[in-house]
């Protein structure tokens, strides 16, 4: 069984406990009815399982910055995704303390057909903020964006650069306590880049928890404090960030 | 409770939904009226020699029953898609799911109001009587839209599993169009298989549609009571299956 709550302790911003998930990939993916109904006759059903987790325990502390890292497979996604809310675990609770804001991708829920400036209010609402809160904040988000003259151009006009800008500076001023992030920062030119990582330091300070999934060791280390290393669906290596880095080193070489 | 937590997100899909729609233009509403226009004169042009007898104001009876069947037959087919539709909204954040499906069935209720509306300026126009019992009608929407919402959040969830189910759909509404009483009066049913037509919860609706619009009569309160308990066990029994099948959404999507 899998249970959800808000954790009473303001210590702790997300609490997991005993998480484990698998997928079954079916030989034959059966999309509809008819295919069903054939394969029932057919008797060919089988299908292969796949853990992505297996018994995760992690307590994430309020104002971690924490970097998750493995390699391709190794459960990465599917934990960040559990976390969000996306996925839903076999077994295992999750106690989570705060609003959480999934960087899963950006831009989520974006309409091409609608102005930029309803586009924040939509991206705002998906992320559970109501009108007023956006609207106090809409010059901070616009300037930040560097859009400003833009507001009122309808998205289908804009450039991918232009529409990851609006996205990221929205989903940054929706101001919420647990970050979520899956290789999401490499946004815009350098100078935004370097905005984004100050913004970042700020985030830092106010204490909020930044949870990053990443690849790139680099911005791992740039960002978070501490590290957790997944292997197969396990956590094997936990703590500070260099430690949790040079264990990454080790597995990688035993290969 | 989701409905109150998300009522910005709702409001803001309904609204786009509709602006969608209706490409932001009057022109827009009135291209969507021109469907079910058109096919009323057809079925008028067909039908009317039949039914004329025993079917006072022919013209305005089939075109309440075609409406009211509209909102059942455009939410369940839109809302079908709803999730399926959305995919990023259900993979790449944490939304309550229902309500991508709610946000569509509100749009189709706006727009079936909208065509009421024209529908009753019509009535008006050709000099039927429109009383005081009109006041019911926002009454029957209260009975209606359980139904319609408990059959799309079934609808809805079954078709990520299921994508062929928009087909048999489909059919069960062509079906459903001749087996309630929309194009024929309702006397021409045997009596034998009344029993079996009355639990049809579309056909009690209908009619009282009419009775409140067409007939200037009070509808009776065990259809009240019947429809209002149809209502409520597929509001409950789509929830439920939704909430189950929504757990494996991301994946299946």
């Amino acid at each position: 069984m899998f249970s959800r709550s808000d954790d009473n302790n303001k210590d702790n911003a997300v609490v997991i406990e005993n998480i484990s998930k698998h997928f079954k990939i079916p030989h034959e993916k059966k999309r509809t009815l008819f295919e069903n109904v054939v394969g029932m006759f057919k008797g060919k059903n089988g299908y292969e399982e796949f853990w992505a987790l297996r018994d995760i325990s992690i307590t994430i502390k309020r104002g971690d910055t924490i970097g998750i890292i493995g390699e391709n497979g190794s459960g990465k996604s599917t934990l960040l995704k559990i976390i969000a809310g996306v996925l839903y675990p076999d077994n295992g609770t999750i106690k989570v303390n705060g609003r959480i804001a999934p960087f899963l991708e950006l831009g989520v829920g974006f309409q091409q057909e609608l102005t930029a400036k309803d586009n924040v209010y939509l991206y705002g609402a998906i992320m559970g903020i109501n009108k007023k809160e956006i609207t106090k904040r809409y010059d901070e988000i616009f300037e930040f964006a560097e859009l400003r003259r833009f507001e009122n151009m309808r998205l289908k006009n804009f450039s991918s650069g232009m529409t990851m800008r609006l996205a990221f500076s929205t989903a940054m001023y929706t101001n919420p306590d647990i970050f979520l992030i899956d290789e999401v920062l490499a946004v815009g030119d350098e100078s935004f880049q370097k905005k984004c990582s100050e913004k970042f330091e700020e985030f830092k300070r106010d204490k909020k928890t930044i949870i990053l999934v990443s690849h790139s060791l680099g911005s791992v280390r740039k960002i978070c404090k501490k590290a957790a290393l997944l292997n197969k669906g396990k956590i094997i290596s936990e703590g500070e960030c260099e430690k949790v880095i040079s264990d990454y080193h080790e597995l990688l070489k035993r290969k | 409770m989701y409905i109150f937590k998300y009522k910005e997100l709702i409001s803001n899909l309904v609204v786009s939904d509709l602006k969608t729609k209706y490409s932001s233009s009057i022109l827009g509403f009135a291209w969507s009226m021109l469907n079910p226009l058109m096919m009323m004169i057809v079925l008028y042009a067909v039908f009317n020699n039949v039914f004329k007898s025993n079917q006072e104001h022919y013209a305005f009876y089939l075109l309440i029953g075609m409406t009211t069947w509209r909102f059942f037959a455009n939410s369940t087919m839109m809302a079908m898609q709803s999730i399926v539709g959305k995919a990023n909204l259900v993979t790449k954040i944490y939304i309550p799911r229902e309500i991508l499906t709610l946000s569509v069935v509100l749009s189709a209720l706006v727009s079936s109001i909208l065509e009421f509306i024209v529908l009753i300026i019509l009535l008006i126009i050709f000099g039927v009587v429109i009383s005081s019992k009109i006041l019911i009608f926002p009454l029957l929407y209260v009975l209606y839209l359980p139904i319609v919402y408990g059959i799309s959040l079934i609808l809805a969830s079954l078709y990520v599993y299921f994508r062929d189910l928009n087909h048999i759909w489909e059919v069960l509404i062509q079906m459903g169009f001749f087996l309630s009483p929309i194009v024929y009066p309702m006397s021409i049913v045997p009596e034998g298989y009344k029993f079996y037509y009355m639990l049809n919860p579309m056909t009690r609706l209908i009619e009282m549609y009419r009775n409140v619009l067409l007939y200037n009569t009070v509808p009776s309160v065990i259809d009240f009571g019947i429809v209002l308990m149809f209502g409520i066990f597929l509001l409950i029994f789509g929830s439920l299956l939704f909430k189950k099948l929504s757990r494996r959404f991301a994946e299946e999507i």
